[in-house]
């Protein structure tokens, strides 16, 4: 009985350890990622709303060509925007349509984290059921963590 | 000298599992240099590149590019001012180059990269050694090696006094320490006696002759017995080098854990490298027997024959002391 009792709380330990963990953090990274997208589009969505307030129609700005070498690039029209919608596809925008699709991106981007928080929350949410299970098992008082 | 040494089987000082997890750990650390190694690598690719593009942008007055605008976006374009880079200098530090300069830092840029990897390429080596090292050593004591430990014996020369010439005491050391090459050193004691014998003779020779000088009959026996003292020193020095090349690694290697593979790169690069090619190390390690006590050989391959070789080397060293002192024994 003592040594099926044993099978069975490494058996949980392994489910907690080998699916539930790398779950996790696996959950994390996705997320991590999606923030990271926001970031580049609420970045770009104020600088275009800054091109607009001064009105730049024209820019001059550095180039980077890697190894952190420079060189100066004129853009001579300003109001034609290629955006990045995805799967490697741009699509070239006015300053208004390009804003209207960055909101609607943001919108989508912060209900995927959304998401991929209560993914995490109910990962975690699992993985603390097993550690309550062992615990029963073993016949351990109650800890608060 | 009658309690002579231990032997203990090498298994139960590193036990063959725990030599292999030593091994393994030593894996795992050359499998991260292996990943520093390849992000070197693609600097060096991405440096290359770049070098190629900066030589080729002057080429024309400018050129059309899409000019990214943050991460998701881009404006079309033209690069212009094509003999103007702006190059880091590092710390946020940037100087305006024309193309040539900036080739020019950017392939000494490369060199400092490949120089990195050849120190990288360094350590990797040594560290596979070390792992070699380790599984020779899980080897030997899955195979049943023994490990034979004796203690040196400081007070030999005052031993030597007392009981004689202490000629039976090498080859009895040798032959409980090793058993191949203890013939070598039998001929060798029986070189030392007979020069021994010659020496009395000679003693004894002189007192009749020169009876009469007084200052001479006591003076020799004193410089007799420093000679005496001497030869015991020496030649009970290979039984201390034998003791000293296997008895450091006792300490080192049973640490067993973390702590002994952080502390080896530095200090036994240039000893472990050479664990594999053992004659060559040990000759370097055991020839200078008295600080080698403290060093580390990083070996506890037995290899007998080496030894003997030691022993003779260290031997012919004992001879070659004898003339210094019969010189001063003429001195006088």
């Amino acid at each position: 009985m003592d040594s099926a009792k044993q099978n069975k709380i490494r058996k949980f330990e392994e489910f907690v350890d080998r699916r539930l963990k790398p779950d996790l953090v696996h959950a994390i990274a996705q997320r991590d990622k999606v923030f990271e997208q926001q970031k580049i589009f609420s970045d770009l969505r104020r600088n275009i709303e800054n091109l607009e307030k001064n009105s730049v129609t024209s820019l001059r700005t550095l180039v980077n060509l890697g190894s952190e070498v420079y060189m100066q690039a004129d853009v001579p029209d300003t109001r034609h925007i290629f955006v990045d919608v995805g799967l490697g596809f741009h699509v070239e925008f006015t300053w208004s349509e390009a804003l209207n699709f960055i909101a609607a991106r943001e919108e989508k981007l912060s209900r995927q984290i959304e998401e991929y928080t209560s993914l995490i929350a109910s990962i975690k949410a699992q993985i603390k059921m097993v550690c309550e299970g062992i615990r029963e098992l073993l016949q351990l008082p109650v800890t608060e963590l | 000298m009658e309690t002579m040494g231990t032997v203990t089987p090498i298994s139960s000082v590193f036990p063959a599992e725990e030599a292999q997890k030593a091994s393994r750990r030593v894996q795992d650390t050359i499998a991260e240099r292996q990943q520093q190694l390849d992000q070197l690598k693609g600097f060096i690719d991405d440096n290359i590149s770049v070098i190629n593009l900066v030589q080729k942008l002057p080429d024309e007055t400018h050129h059309n590019i899409m000019v990214p605008f943050g991460k998701a976006a881009f404006f079309p374009g033209r690069l212009i001012h094509t003999n103007e880079f702006m190059v880091l200098l590092g710390e946020g530090y940037y100087a305006e180059r024309t193309a040539k300069q900036t080739v020019d830092i950017l392939k000494r840029r490369g060199k400092a990269l490949e120089t990195q990897v050849e120190s990288l390429k360094a350590i990797m080596q040594d560290l596979e050694a070390e792992a070699s090292f380790f599984d020779a050593t899980a080897q030997e004591s899955a195979d049943g090696l023994v490990e034979i430990r004796e203690d040196y014996v400081e007070e030999a020369s005052s031993r030597a006094e007392t009981a004689g010439y202490g000629k039976p005491d090498p080859t009895f050391s040798l032959e409980k320490d090793a058993r191949k090459f203890s013939v070598e050193d039998e001929e060798y004691n029986r070189i030392f006696s007979r020069i021994d014998e010659l020496e009395k003779e000679e003693e004894e020779a002189e007192k009749g002759n020169e009876s009469d000088e007084d200052e001479r009959i006591q003076n020799e026996p004193d410089s007799n017995i420093s000679e005496m003292s001497t030869h015991q020193e020496v030649r009970s020095s290979p039984v201390q080098v034998v003791d000293v090349a296997k008895a450091p690694e006792a300490p080192a290697v049973s640490k067993g854990d973390g702590s002994l593979h952080c502390d080896y790169p530095p200090l036994n690069r240039s000893t472990m490298s050479k664990a594999l090619e053992l004659p060559e190390e040990k000759k370097k390690v055991q020839a200078p027997p008295s600080t080698s006590n403290m060093a580390f050989t990083g070996s506890i391959v037995e290899h007998a024959h080496n030894i003997g070789m030691n022993m003779l080397e260290q031997q012919t060293g004992a001879r070659s002391s004898k003339p210094v002192s019969r010189f001063k024994m003429q001195r006088k």
